[in-house]
């Protein structure tokens, strides 16, 4: 390994940019002539528009024009994944306006666009509009939805979505009718707000000369944006858009989708002949970015009388929100049921998903997608097994591990794992953990007068999204691959073309040392471009923990066949057969002899091909390759959580947290560190601290960082992290991905901490977030029904 | 008076002449001078993506603080520098230590809190020696990171102190002392643009006599309340008054058995005086939104603005507090408490302004206690926020008085639960009769923050716990879950 190479914990490359406040965000970036947009938005959750009035504020100062449903007559923000019914027909796909056509389905709602000079010009113009609402009844809470009459979209009656399912539900049910024991439990995943620091934002641009539009956006995901929008909101033909995604202050998944924003202002630029900026505020992002999780469960798990799973099924109801958001209906079924075997033997699993429509924000994919929800039912339902078989939680789990041998292994969800070792994770995490000392420490903790417990979790999650074939199988209505392309420049520098999209991930440092190490080459000699689609050939972008599982992978394929023309320009320049040219640390060698030559002659030898055989060998050295992985990858680990409260107040602290996760070959374990790192953070946030709450009336009550709780630098515990690794058998680097696990194992680790500590008390459940509050009432509402017994 | 503003920026003096008084400085650097380094992540002071370091001459030396650009405006910088992350890399590109640092422990991620951080922890390491963890949280807590988990910015906010002093910095330092000086003095400024106009008065006379001829001003001291009502609620003010340059409202003092307090005094600036006379009031203090609310807000502001939340009114009318207000040439006094009439409603003149807060010094013996109830510890709006003050003499009771914030439409005494524990014994007895009584004081509202179950039994229970905490002298109480554990014991 050289010291920039595989396995090296390279400095990031892009912090001298961050730290220097020299990064090119879409707000820093501004455009001659430039307007700027303020997107005036619903106030009420659900009604009809009688009548938008806008004599007045069309004749404010410095308003440009302003623009609603009536005039933004285009095609509807279209859903990427169509899922079935179970009786096999397509799910209720109601229309997705841009700007909304006659009726507002949420706060927050698109009513109009706002041009103006300045941004403070549109902002007080948009509040001069008069817009005439009727009201109507809101449908704001999701275990209900399906039961009331009012309705989300005449379209979808019963608010439904669609009703799908996995498995089969009367073998499930037998399996259950015979079982030894079976354990229930209702489940309620929160609802999360994605809050990526660096709010929306979108600049549309039209060039009359050429017929060119360029959107600037917070995309994790350029192509995809250009495809959605080009071909099916807009019909604007891809050579004829260009879509830019700069440096982008996180995303989380909230910037996958295609937001209504990024149409209007690129469809008003070609309107207004000037550049339009929008860029949200913060009440905004809460009001239009898509939303997390928001799942309701009946899940239930059978055992049999040696304490082994035999059966499992669920019932979900899963909040689509107003609106299908690009990704939102793959989430909670091929991201979460599929994921429901888990790391268990369970040979048979029933689950139904019932997707429902409410008058909230759309929800779509956030950190980890599907996988937490599916982690979090499972591990809670194993939890609550271990205690009521009178299992310990390292006894429930090793005994119903899949076997270190029985890998490539077959779940009865649809997913084949490749590798694994769940044993080897579980026994390093608990020694990291200090299983061993907890009772001792419990003990002190009680002489403190505290409730000390302890909570596993053991996931694997699916990621490195993934094989084409497989996702249009289940309804994708994209391929999942990715693209790379290696430019070597005439003096032996290299500029990578990615389809993947950086948003924190540090890819200019990672896939920078793909290229160090495999070309033999100083990583300062390698660029990474990324996020712009007229230089990127194309690319499906960054989430689902893809980059480097396939991204990295689409780079290794370049590669090889940069190198495979090097050796057949060097054999040709040296004289040799170019099966006996040999490459190593940047020199190619005929085997045998010590004729060399290094890889920056090759390079110059490219571009000055003075000699070539020409019907042999084309000058230049450039590859392009795109990469379809065969299968997901699967990662997985252990998470042990150690938290102690306060009974008298209810405070959870955590005062351990542990993750030891598999995720495949470690590239750099600095970037990886941090990666899980900032998982753990949103999965203790989802547990203890967030969650997102709609009033009766459909308005959203935790609509700022005051009231939205986010995790703040006091608020978290120093992690002990590590990783174990078996390698992922097909891809070349072995790679699996880290972006999503420490989301996807901590929050149940950390509530059957919180359930652990206060089991005794007669506490059996808690929900998530696990605040004082709600533990000073579980506590408080135990004791009250121990007395009474 | 001098026209226009003028501050250093970028080592350089910089003179605007014509300027919107209520431009944020984030808008300006952003939209005007095309520096885009400092981020805004939500324009409400919560999330710290907008923090700069403004330089200031305090008795002859500089003094270093962080603040939220994106509710500062501009021409309050007059007279000051203004140090955002662009200024930090030496001309040659080699990083800062804090810089350095954060590349070291891996404390960026996407970048976009990044400038903030880096802003925090530069103003820290520039004014202070090594921090304690517990002031590193302090700090950081008004910065917000969706990416990292926070453990590598702790980890470099300790690791860039090994880079040792600030030596390139504190060489130019000396030249940029030399601008301000050139820049301080006692004139009034005035700006004025799109029809706003903006005073920044440099003595106390002087904006008695210039609020007296615009009694339609509004004050602006801190700007954490009034820069919201711009971002936030999109209004127009006007004309502004800016009290920060004033000196006597900057002034702190010992005078008669009270502690006055100039209105404009920051939070900051307060906490060590206060702490040292009621230590639990300075904890209060700590609570109060985050480093960069503290460095710019002000007691007086906290007063003035009448809200029922504020977390220094029921502290300051527990202890006795005494206002000063004056308009024109004339002052009165009045009790702090009788201040606030109603909700939304105050005792103050048109033209009328608060000169000083008086904090009346304790007597010994006697027992202090602040209890700030919210969902986090840091940048939170209390719930309910309560605070006691009692004599108790040989176990009697001989005075107390008891205030709440949160529990109706302004801060206000418990004087039904008050008058069930004078002249009592200081005993569970009393104390849960007195509990008891406090339903004849409160009523309040149920809201997004609290139910009024929750309110009223809160209230009720902190009563019991300042018993707890003032009975049980020398024994280890444990009332005490977050913040100083210790002071349960004082
Ligand atoms: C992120 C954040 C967190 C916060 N957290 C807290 C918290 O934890 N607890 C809390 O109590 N508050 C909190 N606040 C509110 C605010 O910081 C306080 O109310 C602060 O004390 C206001 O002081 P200021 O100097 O900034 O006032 P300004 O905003 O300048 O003024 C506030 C009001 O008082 C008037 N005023 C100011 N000075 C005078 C004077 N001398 N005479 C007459 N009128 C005057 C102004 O006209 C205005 O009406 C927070 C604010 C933010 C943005
Ligand atoms: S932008 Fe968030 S505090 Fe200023
Ligand atoms: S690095 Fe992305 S928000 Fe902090």
């Amino acid at each position: 390994m050289n010291d920039t190479g595989i396995g090296a914990s390279v400095r990031r490359k892009e912090d001298f940019r961050f730290l220097t406040g020299q990064g090119t965000y879409t707000d820093d970036i501004n455009r001659p002539g430039q307007t700027y947009g303020y997107i005036l938005r619903s106030p009420v959750a659900h009604a009809k528009i009688n009548g938008i009035d806008l004599a007045e504020a069309k004749a404010a100062p410095g308003v440009v024009a302003i623009f609603t449903g009536d005039d933004m007559q285009v095609g509807s923000i279209p859903c990427g994944w169509g899922v079935n019914n179970k009786d096999g027909s397509p799910m209720n796909e109601p229309p997705h306006p841009a700007l909304a056509q006659g009726k507002v389905r949420h706060v927050g709602d698109q009513v109009a666009i706002v041009i103006a000079e300045s941004y403070a010009e549109a902002r007080a113009a948009a509040e001069l509009i008069d817009v005439d609402y009727e009201e109507l009844p809101a449908v704001a809470d999701l275990a209900t939805a399906l039961d009331q009459s009012t309705l989300v979209h005449d379209e979808a009656p019963g608010n439904l979505c669609y009703d799908w399912e996995i498995g089969e539900e009367a073998q499930v049910n037998a399996i259950f009718e015979s079982a030894h024991h079976v354990t229930s439990m209702d489940i309620v995943n929160n609802r999360l707000v994605p809050n990526a620091m660096e709010p929306r934002a979108a600049i549309g641009e039209y060039d009359s000369a050429t017929g060119e539009y360029t959107l600037y956006t917070t995309s994790q995901n350029p192509h995809v944006i250009r495809l959605l929008m080009g071909a099916f909101v807009l019909q604007i033909p891809e050579h004829k858009l260009r879509v830019v995604a700069p440096d982008v202050g996180g995303g989380f998944g909230s910037k996958i989708f295609h937001y209504a924003e990024e149409a209007i202002v690129t469809w008003a630029a070609q309107k207004v002949r000037r550049p339009i900026k929008w860029r949200a505020e913060r009440s905004e992002s809460f009001l239009s970015d898509a939303h997390g999780r928001d799942h309701v469960t009946k899940a239930e798990l059978a055992l049999d009388q040696d304490g082994k799973f035999i059966g499992l099924r669920c019932y979900t109801k899963a909040n689509m929100g107003a609106y299908l958001s690009t990704f939102s209906t793959c989430v909670p079924t091929y991201l979460h049921a599929t994921l429901l075997a888990g790391v268990y033997t369970t040979p048979a699993i029933y689950c139904n998903v019932k997707a429902v429509f409410t008058n909230t924000v759309p929800v779509d994919a956030y950190r980890g997608a599907g996988r937490p929800e599916a982690t979090y039912l499972l591990e809670r339902l194993v939890d609550r097994a271990a205690r009521e078989t009178g299992m310990s939680q390292s006894e429930i789990r090793r005994k119903n591990f899949i076997p270190e041998d029985a890998f490539p292994y077959q779940t009865p969800v649809a997913l084949q794992y490749d590798s694994g070792n769940y044993t080897a994770t579980l026994d390093r995490a608990e020694e990291l953990a200090d299983v061993a000392g907890f009772q001792a420490r419990r003990s002190e903790a009680a002489s403190r007068g505290k409730l000390r417990g302890l909570g596993y979790s053991t996931y694997v999650e699916a990621c490195g999204i993934a094989p084409s074939a497989v996702v249009g199988s289940l309804g994708a209505r994209a391929g999942l691959f990715e693209s790379a392309n290696i430019r070597v420049h005439p003096t032996g520098s290299v500029t990578v073309y990615t389809g993947s999209h950086s948003h924190g991930q540090g890819h200019e440092t990672t896939f920078a040392q793909l290229v160090s190490d495999s070309l033999g080459i100083p990583i300062e000699n390698v660029d990474i471009s990324h996020g712009d689609t007229n230089k990127v050939a194309f690319g499906m972008g960054t989430y689902g923990s893809r980059s480097l599982a396939v991204g990295g992978e689409a780079i290794m394929k370049a590669l090889d066949k940069v190198i495979t023309k090097s050796k057949k320009i060097a054999a040709h320049v040296l004289e040799a057969d170019s099966a006996d040219i040999e490459f190593k640390d940047g020199k190619f060698t005929v085997a045998g002899t010590d004729r060399e030559m290094a890889f920056g002659d090759v390079a110059l030898t490219a571009y000055v091909p003075h000699n070539f055989p020409h019907d042999e060998l084309e000058p230049g050295l450039e590859e392009q390759a795109f990469y379809d992985p065969m299968n997901f990858t699967y990662p997985a680990g252990c998470h042990i959580c150690e938290v102690e409260i306060d009974p008298d107040t209810g405070v959870v602290e955590v005062v351990a947290m542990t993750a030891m996760d598999d995720v495949g070959r470690v590239i750099n374990p600095m970037i990886v560190e941090g990666q899980i790192h900032g998982g753990l953070a949103q999965g203790i946030g989802q547990a203890l601290m967030e969650g997102a709450r709609y009033d009766d009336d459909g308005q959203l009550l935790t609509g700022s960082y005051m009231d939205y709780c986010m995790p703040r630098a006091d608020d978290l515990p120093d992690f002990k992290v590590g990783t174990t690794t078996t390698l992922c058998t097909h891809n070349s680097l072995g790679v699996k991905g880290c972006g999503e696990v420490g989301a996807i194992g901590s929050p149940p680790a950390v509530i059957n901490a919180v359930v652990d500590a206060l089991w005794d008390q007669g506490v059996r459940d808690i929900a998530m977030p696990a605040t004082p509050n709600a533990v000073w009432n579980a506590l408080n509402g135990a004791k009250t029904a121990m007395a009474a017994e | 008076m001098s026209e226009g503003i003028r501050f250093v920026f970028r080592g350089e003096v910089r003179e605007i002449d014509k300027i919107d008084p209520t431009l944020s400085v984030l808008r300006w650097l952003r939209e005007v001078e095309g520096a885009s380094g400092t981020k805004e992540g939500c324009a409400e002071g919560d999330c710290g993506a907008c923090t700069v370091v403004l330089g200031e001459l305090v008795d002859g030396s500089m003094q270093y603080r962080a603040v939220n650009a994106c509710i500062q405006f501009m021409p309050t910088l007059h007279g000051k520098q203004l140090i955002t992350v662009e200024d930090l890399a030496s001309p040659d590109g080699a990083l800062h230590p804090v810089q350095k640092a954060m590349v070291e422990t891996s404390g960026s991620q996407c970048g976009f809190c990044t400038p903030g951080f880096v802003m925090s922890m530069f103003a820290m390491k520039v004014s202070e020696g090594r921090p304690s963890r517990d002031r590193i949280n302090d700090v950081l807590a008004g910065n917000l990171c969706r990416c990292t988990g926070y453990g590598p910015i702790i980890e470099a906010s300790e690791k860039m102190y090994d880079a040792g002093p600030e030596t390139a910095f504190l060489e130019e330092e000396k030249r940029v002392v030399a601008l301000l000086e050139g820049l301080s003095s006692d004139a009034m400024v005035e700006t004025a643009d799109k029809g706003r106009r903006y005073f920044a008065p440099a003595r106390v006379d002087d904006l008695a006599r210039v609020y007296t001829d615009n009694p339609d001003a509004v004050i602006v001291a801190g700007a954490t309340d009034v820069g919201l009502w711009v971002t936030k609620m999109h209004k127009d003010l006007g004309t502004v008054i800016y009290l920060g340059r004033v000196k006597e409202l900057k002034e702190m003092r010992v005078a008669s058995g009270y502690l006055e307090i100039g209105a404009g005094v920051s939070y900051t600036d307060a906490w060590d005086e206060i702490k040292k006379h009621y230590p639990d009031f300075g904890e209060l203090i700590r609570r109060i939104g985050s480093t960069q609310v503290r460095n710019a807000g002000t007691i007086g502001g906290n007063v003035a603005n009448g809200s029922p939340i504020g977390d220094t009114p029921p502290a300051l009318i527990a202890a006795g507090a005494r206002l000063v207000l004056r308009k024109g040439e004339e002052r009165r006094e009045i009790d702090l408490e009788s201040f606030f009439i109603d909700y939304g409603k105050q005792d103050r003149g048109i033209g009328e302004f608060v000169e000083m807060v008086k904090l009346p010094l304790p007597k010994a013996g006697s027992k202090f206690r602040s209890y700030k109830i919210s969902k986090r510890f840091d940048q939170d709006i209390s719930a309910a926020c309560g605070a006691f003050m009692a004599d108790i003499e040989k176990g009697q009771v001989k005075d107390i008085r008891i205030c709440f914030g949160g529990m109706a439409g302004t801060p206000a005494r418990a004087k039904h639960t008050e008058a069930a524990l004078i002249g009592k014994t200081w005993d569970e007895e009393t104390v849960k009769t007195a509990m008891a009584e406090m339903v004849k004081d409160y009523n309040p509202l149920t809201d997004m923050r609290a139910s009024e179950a929750y309110r009223a039994k809160v209230a009720r229970n902190l009563l019991y716990k300042f018993f707890v905490e003032t009975s049980q002298v020398g024994e280890k109480v444990n009332t005490r879950v977050v913040g100083d554990r210790e002071l349960a014991h004082v």
